[in-house]
């Protein structure tokens, strides 16, 4: 038996779920009131999006978030394939991690071009 | 004193003539104070001499009577008549093979107890000369609820990783070795992470915190494991740095 | 004597169907899901932005179609279970001992929620003024 490598992850899958239990309910709060009543539309107005998002301060923590949650869906994701009977870990493993790594890669690209 | 009359659903398993498990079914009259373990012996002594499972203490201490009653894993001795309808399903532990009736094959925890090394690890050997441990009641607390543990492998039973796959550590050795990493007279953490911080060790816990819901003694086997994963993975990724062991 | 033990199989694939806790359990893992695919709508957000304004209003469009007003509702509704779920076991992955005892788990889970309150507060104020 030697030390899992698993605990790297681990740390990804509770800083995410951290940050995702704290700020997700209210992002998805603004952006669902906006789908539904047209709420928060100055706010979500290309101008204003783009002067925010614009910021680097903002790039670097809207990053931060993105890549924790990332992450922690990915691991989650792991686990939920093998208690749903999927018994291939490596294979699962490479496939959520894979994914999580090319939407990091992605969300980089997108905050770069703002 | 009313008597109430319970039909038990027991599950028999006789190795040398059943092909598979089943369940016989006997009427007990029993005393409204009754536990399970009470209609068992009940059972036992008047109506089924062959009907075969552990018991000692009967004072939920000993961790000998686990099984499953009414599909939620229980102390024999710890399930009180008077929570329970007029019929109650018994079972054998879940996740351990069945040797007889209620009576589970439990030689995989206690390999996998000895593995995680639950004894304490010293700094050095102590003598009689150099005296008794000197331990403040704060450094006590930080252990105590994990060596509360009983081994009643009520966890295991409990325990859906340890369903899904049996190389798993498992809860109460997990717990154990917690309450020794804890402890302020023990230096073994560093030996027993090997074991402890492996994929079928801390790793394999997924958080369902059935092990913890189910302990009679409020050992909470599932906050020790996710304690130990934190310091496991801060030791982890120390280890990468100059200075750190690997 | 002979021995034969008898191994009863638990299947690995509805074993969670088989108790309300293992319910439960399932429930709060499967928020990942939804979290996931909103993270992917949120980082094609940032895309659109890039792309400039006839872009970034179709991406608003996008979260006002039925289907995504219907996934935006479930969600924020899987959303709140992951954030209580995760607050919920927050006293037992990490005990603070001060001296003799444990700073109560109550105490601790009301701080989550409170920060998550101050947190939630600032970003509708912060969205509300914009």
């Amino acid at each position: 038996m030697a030390r899992s490598s698993k605990a790297i992850p681990w740390f990804l899958f509770a800083g995410g779920g951290t940050a995702t239990a704290f700020i997700l309910p209210v992002i998805i709060l603004v952006t669902g009131l906006f789908a539904l009543f047209g709420a928060f539309s100055g706010a979500l107005s290309y101008e204003t999006m783009q002067a925010f998002i614009g910021n680097w301060l903002i790039k670097i923590i809207v990053f931060g978030i993105l890549f924790l949650t990332l992450w922690h869906v990915a691991h989650r994701l792991r686990v939920v394939a093998h208690d749903f009977g999927i018994r291939a870990d490596t294979g699962v493993a490479i496939v959520v991690y894979g994914l999580a790594a090319v939407g990091t890669i992605a969300t980089i690209v997108a905050l770069l071009n703002v | 004193m009313s008597t109430r009359t319970i039909t038990m659903e027991v599950l028999r398993y006789r190795p040398e003539q059943d092909q598979e498990p089943f369940f016989q079914t006997y009427t007990v009259p029993c005393d409204p104070d009754w536990v399970v373990l009470d209609a068992l012996n009940y059972i036992k002594d008047e109506l089924d001499r062959t009907l075969s499972y552990r018991w000692s203490c009967h004072m939920f201490v000993c961790g000998s009577c686990g099984m499953v009653i009414d599909g939620e894993p229980k102390l024999g001795c710890k399930a009180f008549l008077k929570d329970y309808g007029d019929k109650i399903r018994v079972e054998p532990m879940a996740n351990f093979p069945i040797e007889r009736d209620l009576v589970v094959v439990i030689d995989d925890f206690i390999e996998k107890l000895e593995s995680v090394k639950p004894y304490l690890i010293p700094k050095e050997p102590r003598t009689i000369e150099q005296g008794e441990y000197l331990q403040t009641p704060a450094q006590l607390k930080a252990f105590k609820q994990y060596s509360m543990c009983i081994n009643c492998l009520l966890c295991y039973s409990a325990c859906p990783q340890y369903g899904l796959d049996s190389s798993f550590v498992g809860p109460s050795a997990l717990a154990l070795a917690h309450r020794y990493n804890m402890d302020s007279r023990d230096v073994g953490r560093k030996a027993r992470e090997d074991v402890v911080a492996s994929h079928e060790g801390i790793w394999e816990c997924s958080f369902v915190g059935a092990c913890s819901q189910v302990c009679p003694k409020d050992v909470d086997p599932a906050g020790a494991i996710q304690q130990t994963k934190i310091t496991s993975a801060i030791d982890y990724v120390t280890s990468f740095l100059p200075g750190g062991n690997r | 004597m002979s021995r034969k033990p008898y191994v009863r199989q638990m299947s690995k694939t509805s074993w969670f169907l088989t108790h309300s806790r293992y319910k439960n359990y399932m429930l709060h893992e499967v928020t990942c899901i939804f979290i996931a695919i909103y993270a992917v709508i949120l980082i094609v957000g940032l895309f659109r932005l890039g792309q400039g304004p006839e872009a970034w209003q179709g991406w608003l469009d996008g979260l006002r179609s039925p289907l995504g007003i219907i996934f935006q509702i479930l969600a924020f509704i899987f959303s709140v279970i992951h954030t209580w779920s995760w607050f919920k076991v927050v006293p037992q992955a990490m005990r603070i001992q001060r001296g003799e005892d444990f700073v109560p788990g109550n105490l601790i889970v009301g701080v989550h929620y409170g920060v998550l309150a101050v947190i939630s507060l600032f970003v509708l104020i912060l969205a509300g003024v914009a």
